[in-house]
């Protein structure tokens, strides 16, 4: 909630209480992590519910580094945004089953499809903030706001660039992901493909990111349009992954 | 030892009296030897700009006399032939001369305020004197503090952020679009004086390739030769726009040469890529409609002198903090040495309390 004050006031100054309120918070996430370690006699790591808590973490880590420079500390504003959107998504049914004997990405191959998947998401959240970012200065250089020449974010082309690449990095990473499904289904399943929910979501996700990056290669694709797409499509997967996730056989059997 | 100074200023004077007592670099030297062989100042730096002549010494003599004396040999250093008025010219003891010297070298007394090239001319002023052994233990002590509270004023205020003129602005903008301006490519349509500003503005902070339509050809290639660009026919300046990433326009036309019918065709020329429009003429060039289409910014000249205001307004809120701050640094200063004095108190002379 100060966040967005913060952001509604611009991003001109370095703001210690709201990297106090990150700092605080971080003590508590980690606290809480070194808990659940103890508690399983292991790195927490071992579920989506774990992975995304663990990479908000290391986002909180990161902000905390990058906000000891007074210049870069309105960066906050956004990780906030994220981190709590990440908290929330974290929290939806599903992500954390009772916990078996065996961790349940014991294999390389499901270890490796699972990090390339979070990681691909990582990417498409990412630039989802870059998306975010953009559209902020955009809209106070298209309105002439003051904080639009006052503010520290980045030039809106850079943005752009970024938001771009983070885009090929999470598509490039989210391809390798998927293709990894059919040896594992091949292995529980002895076919290559089997149908399923969350299968059926991730090749529309892959495609309608495919579909973003074409139009923006093709047909000039950019700005506003482009920004307003990649922060949806992030949101729309925010919103989604946790219910095919919980209509997935393949991953529930 | 007492810190005093003396000057004039453009707060106190015009530029026909400031330019009178003006202190040519090469003949500085020659007047801190002189105010020192005199006995009027044991430490001395002399600061000679545009906008202010000021000597600021460690004295011995008390401050009336002190400023009485150091009034004559400025008139008589410079060769002026008369002495200033009484407004013209300010006299200042400590603590009040320490604290003008931190103003002065956080930009607070000057004439664009927060500006930062009066630190550099001070720095160069302190620097000379330092040279030719013209300054002590108070004057080292006094202007290393006050280059230090400058900096700080710069890390912890907003003084110094943003632009006051329009030129500067319309360069800040253009900053928060491209990711480098050294690969811009800027048309100038029109070539008024404002838009030369501008232009000129651009260059200075890297863009290279400058093209100018004007009316008179003459002109648009004679500035062009300026800037190291190219000129072209005023009929011709919509060819360009593919290529373009910032347009000037300041043109005597009675209504608008570009609108939104114009510019839409040409935006996908151009890939979409963004656009910065800064229109300087009055009556307005550019149809307002413009800034709907996706990817073009357009300013015009009240939008600019509006921000160049705002940015003007935040400088003066923060006067204050800033004022806070020397007053402190000022004390601290003046405690530390105060301690120094005690602290080296021959034996058996009791100790001030």
């Amino acid at each position: 909630m100060y966040s967005v004050f913060l952001w509604r006031k611009g991003f001109r100054k370095d703001d210690r209480a709201n990297y106090f309120l990150i700092l605080a918070a971080f003590a508590l996430h980690t606290t809480a992590m070194i808990e659940r370690g103890f508690s399983i006699s292991a790195c927490p790591v071992n579920n989506l519910f774990e992975a995304t808590l663990f990479i908000a973490w290391t986002i909180a880590a990161s902000y905390l580094i990058f906000g000891l420079f007074h210049r870069l500390r309105f960066l906050g504003v956004f990780a906030s945004h994220l981190l709590f959107f990440m908290g929330v998504f974290a929290l939806m049914p599903a992500l954390d089953p009772p916990r078996s004997s065996t961790p349940d990405f014991s294999g390389t191959l499901i270890s490796l499809h699972a990090a390339l998947i979070l990681l691909a998401i990582g990417a498409f959240g990412l630039s989802a903030v870059a998306a975010l970012m953009f559209l902020t200065e955009e809209h106070d250089l298209k309105v002439h706001k003051l904080r639009a020449a006052f503010s520290l974010l980045p030039p809106i082309q850079r943005l752009e660039r970024v938001m771009n690449s983070l885009l090929v990095c999470g598509v490039f990473l989210f391809t390798a992901g998927l293709a990894i499904s059919p040896f594992l289904v091949r292995q529980k399943y002895g076919v290559w493909f089997k149908n399923d929910p969350l299968l059926d979501y991730s090749i529309f996700i892959w495609l309608f990111y495919l579909g973003l990056l074409i139009s923006r290669w093709k047909f000039g694709q950019g700005g506003r349009r482009f920004a307003w797409s990649t922060a949806a499509s992030f949101a729309f997967i925010m919103l989604t992954f946790w219910g095919f996730l919980l209509l997935s056989q393949v991953h529930h059997p | 030892m007492n810190v005093v100074v003396i000057g004039l200023s453009h707060h106190t004077s015009p530029v026909e009296l400031r330019e009178r007592f003006a202190f040519a670099e090469s003949k500085i030297p020659a007047a801190l030897n002189q105010l020192r062989d005199s006995g009027l100042a044991s430490e001395s730096v002399i600061l000679s700009t545009c906008n202010r002549v000021e000597i600021y010494a460690a004295t011995a003599l008390l401050p009336a006399k002190a400023f009485s004396e150091l009034t004559h040999f400025l008139v008589r250093a410079v060769g002026a032939g008369f002495a200033p008025g009484p407004k013209a010219i300010y006299t200042l003891a400590e603590p009040h001369s320490l604290r003008h010297l931190f103003k002065v070298a956080c930009g607070l007394d000057s004439m664009v305020l927060g500006e930062t090239e009066i630190l550099g001319q001070l720095k160069d002023a302190y620097t000379l004197a330092h040279s030719h052994k013209h300054t002590g233990a108070r004057l080292n002590k006094a202007f290393q503090r006050a280059f230090n509270v400058a900096k700080h004023i710069r890390t912890h205020t907003n003084i110094q952020r943003g632009s006051v003129s329009v030129a500067s602005v319309a360069v800040e903008l253009a900053q928060k679009i491209f990711s480098s301006l050294a690969e811009r490519q800027v048309l100038v349509i029109g070539s008024g004086e404002m838009s030369e500003k501008v232009a000129r503005a651009l260059v200075s902070r890297g863009v290279k390739k400058i093209v100018i339509a004007g009316r008179s050809l003459e002109r648009a290639e004679l500035l062009a030769e300026e800037f190291s660009g190219r000129a072209v026919r005023f009929e011709d300046w919509a060819g360009e726009f593919g290529n373009i990433d910032i347009a000037i326009s300041s043109t005597s036309a009675p209504g608008y040469i570009l609108d939104r019918a114009k510019l839409e065709p040409l935006m996908k020329l151009r890939k979409h890529r963004p656009l910065l429009l800064i229109d300087i003429a009055v009556p307005r060039d550019i149809d307002p409609a413009v800034n709907f289409l996706d990817n073009v910014y357009l300013y015009n000249i009240d939008d600019l002198q509006a921000i160049a205001d705002d940015y003007l307004k935040q400088r003066k809120e923060e006067i204050r903090v800033c004022e806070g701050i020397i007053d402190q640094k000022v004390s601290q200063l003046r405690n530390a040495e105060c301690g120094m004095r005690i602290g080296s108190t021959p034996q058996g002379v009791p100790r001030a309390t």
